[in-house]
């Protein structure tokens, strides 16, 4: 083995695929989107290089940016506390019932394998004025709201509705890894704290929780990257609509560049979404201390 | 070991001599072809739209026609991804020879980004006869600084459907100004019926009845001043007035207005939901194509004037428009491909089946063509000028876009008539007359 690792060449040429691609799918294209996100671009004519201009313009003079930046903090929020709490009460019951555990485990993680951009058609027939939901509402007399056009209030109906969809998404991913952790804590520390008069609460408390803590870390980051990138249901759902009310980050950077062709202000957006992702990153794994226990 | 490299030799030659023979059948089949590519915005095969039909009709003549000389493939998206893709095309120096544009905005960005061949020797010179066909004006929109940069295929104007039936049955007559038509709306709403169908939640359909108003109020000078940075610019009192004119009238759109897509206000219209439709001539093909019992029944009136307001013949018109790429090294071919779209046999396809004008001096046969399209011309010939969509007039996309959006904010009443037009103001003041 140490013969192995004191041949360099070796080492090189092991390595060197997978630094190529890394390199070439992820550092180069940053690079270059750091140095666009300086520059005036419509990607048909040359790059105009004009320092700091475009992040100026997205802190101090851009409506839709605040919206965003709020509506994907939110988001954020949202999905962070509720996946946490379902994913983890769901993954707790699961391994806690002996029949059908396999049959309910697939029907929570089902919506994830389904192709985002379907579901958020589906859902948005769901919320259609004239079809879905507010027909049945008509039935018993109710006039539903318009779920995805309402303007009100400081976070916009829509926002909550596309929250509650990606809740409904995503849980079982979070259920499935606090799953995988729940079932790797050794059957010998429950049988001790049963003798010792636990109960199932107590058990649950003093033992399950600390010994998914490094799980919380690792479902928390990926809740909040995740969302804080969240594109597919809200650009098929609202589209940030109306009037921009509804967007989110990644959204927002779909329509400067592609719809309006400025790459070089939608680089920026990208290099804003990158270094938020990086802080979250960072705090979860600041705030979130993990022991190593032996299970 | 020596089995294996011999296994080996072999089966490297094996695809050294099938990609050799990949290179020769190409060739083979080539020729002396003249390979070119055109690029849509709709599936040429999957669609329902009368108008692609005929698009690909004209394709499969295209290639019949010059067998063994020009032949064309179509690249396709669907209407949504068409900007993105050409773009990137045009970005990855791929850009297709020939290549389908709205007017206004858009179309600048090609010519200015320099994707765009001028064509103004080829038409003014070159192909008289053809450029000589043509109706007269045509190429206003697609002329920058005296240099004509696309070719038009067909040519809709925008007006206002009505269900004659519901018309009759509530006692309405068809209105010729606003005040009239607030009374006719009352009159149908009373009766039962919606009166106007509408979609916000596609913003153009809201935003083309209040650049309608906006016209109305204030004619061809509000725009003048607005784009170009003059006069009140967008505080202009004609504004506010449009502005207010459009909430009003909003209260008679159907329920789910604010939700509703294009699609879903055009069949609430031909379902006989709803009384009236205010769409382009475009959507006669959609109509008729959808509900063939409606043409009957379906009549048509010019947009109402203002009272106190401007000329009230001015209509909204729109071109489909064929730019032929700046780089392009087939451009004989490119050039019989645009005739071929305005050709006699294509452009009475457009009137008879597609529902949309010609873009051409032919003679179609009238009572081929949808009725409709006989009340469009009829309406279109006492109009005394033409202007384009109001969110295709603006100085940018984003710019249109900007309207479309203060539109539909101003109708769900999130914002007064007044915040509107200081949100288009203040975006022209930022992006448009400081530049």
């Amino acid at each position: 083995m140490d013969k192995i690792f004191r041949d360099k060449k070796a080492i090189a040429i092991f390595i060197a695929p997978g630094i190529l691609l890394f390199t070439l799918i992820l550092l180069v294209p940053i690079c270059q989107a750091v140095y666009y996100s300086l520059c005036d671009w419509n990607a048909l004519t040359k790059p105009n290089f004009i320092g700091l201009g475009n992040y100026i313009k997205l802190f101090t003079n851009d409506d839709t940016m605040l919206t965003a930046l709020k509506n994907s903090l939110f988001f954020m929020v949202f999905s962070a506390v509720t996946q946490q709490i379902l994913g983890l009460l769901l993954a707790a019951l699961l391994t806690n019932i002996k029949k059908g555990r396999n049959f309910f485990k697939n029907v929570y993680y089902l919506p994830n394998v389904l192709s985002s951009a379907a579901l958020g058609l589906l859902w948005s027939f769901l919320f259609n004025p004239r079809m879905g939901i507010n027909q049945v509402l008509a039935l018993f007399n109710v006039e539903g709201p318009l779920w995805l056009m309402d303007t009100k209030g400081f976070i916009i109906l829509p926002m909550w509705v596309i929250a509650f969809v990606a809740m409904w998404q995503y849980t079982g991913s979070t259920m499935m890894l606090y799953m995988a952790q729940i079932t790797g804590i050794s059957n010998s520390l429950y049988e001790a704290s049963y003798i010792d008069g636990a109960s199932k609460w107590q058990s649950f408390l003093h033992i399950t929780l600390p010994l998914i803590k490094p799980m919380v870390a690792t479902t928390l980051s990926l809740n909040c990257i995740g969302s804080l990138k969240f594109f597919d249901l809200v650009y098929n759902m609202t589209q940030g609509g109306p009037n921009h009310r509804s967007d989110v980050l990644a959204t927002h950077l779909y329509n400067e560049g592609f719809q309006y062709f400025k790459y070089g202000y939608a680089s920026a957006i990208g290099i804003v979404l990158l270094i938020l992702c990086l802080i979250v990153t960072f705090l979860v794994n600041r705030f979130v201390k993990v022991e190593d226990y032996e299970m | 070991m020596r089995m294996k490299k011999v296994v080996a030799a072999l089966l490297a030659s094996a695809m050294v001599v099938t990609s050799l023979a990949g290179c020769g059948a190409k060739e083979a089949s080539g020729g002396d072809v003249v390979e070119i590519k055109w690029m849509f915005w709709d599936d040429l095969e999957a669609t329902d739209d009368l108008i692609s039909k005929g698009y690909a009709q004209v394709i499969e003549r295209f290639n019949q026609q010059y067998e063994g000389k020009y032949h064309v493939t179509p690249i396709t998206t669907n209407l949504e991804e068409y900007d993105t893709k050409l773009n990137a095309l045009i970005a990855a120096g791929d850009c297709p020879d020939v290549y389908i544009c709205n007017p206004g905005p858009n179309l600048t960005t090609y010519v200015e980004g320099g994707a765009a061949a001028d064509l103004t020797d080829i038409l003014t010179n070159q192909e008289k006869d053809w450029y000589g066909n043509f109706t007269e004006g045509i190429f206003e929109r697609m002329t920058y600084d005296g240099k004509i940069y696309a070719v038009p295929t067909n040519f809709a104007a925008a007006l206002v459907f009505y269900n004659t039936e519901i018309f009759e049955a509530a006692g309405a007559e068809v209105p010729t100004t606003y005040d009239e038509w607030l009374a006719a709306c009352q009159k149908i709403q009373d009766a039962g019926y919606t009166p106007i169908s509408c979609s916000a939640g596609t913003a153009w359909c809201l935003s083309m009845i209040a650049g309608y108003l906006c016209d109305r109020a204030g004619g061809p000078d509000n725009l003048k001043n607005a784009n170009e940075g003059t006069g009140n610019m967008w505080n202009d009192p004609s504004f506010i007035n449009a502005g207010e004119k459009l909430v009003t009238l909003s209260q008679y759109f159907q329920s789910t207005a604010a939700g509703d897509s294009n699609d879903q206000a055009t069949a609430a219209f031909y379902n006989g939901e709803a009384a009236m439709l205010v769409q382009g001539s475009w959507a006669i093909g959609q109509i008729n194509g959808a509900n063939p019992d409606f043409e009957s029944k379906c009549g048509v009136f010019s947009f109402p004037a203002i009272e106190g307001g401007a000329d009230p013949n001015r209509m909204i018109v729109k071109t489909d428009n064929l730019v032929m790429s700046s780089t392009t090294k087939n451009q004989d071919a490119c050039i019989a491909l645009m005739k071929c779209f305005t050709d006699e046999t294509a452009q009475k396809y457009t009137a008879e089946v597609g529902g949309k004008i010609p873009v051409i001096d032919v003679k179609y046969d009238e009572s081929k063509a949808p009725a409709q399209l006989g009340y469009v011309m009829d309406i279109l010939s006492k109009s005394t000028g033409t202007f384009g969509f109001y969110n295709e007039s603006l100085a940018s996309v984003e710019a249109g876009d900007c309207f479309d959006n203060a539109m539909v904010d101003l109708f769900l009443g999130s914002v007064t008539p007044e915040e509107a037009f200081a949100t288009v103001q203040k975006f022209y003041e930022e992006n448009v007359y400081n530049k």
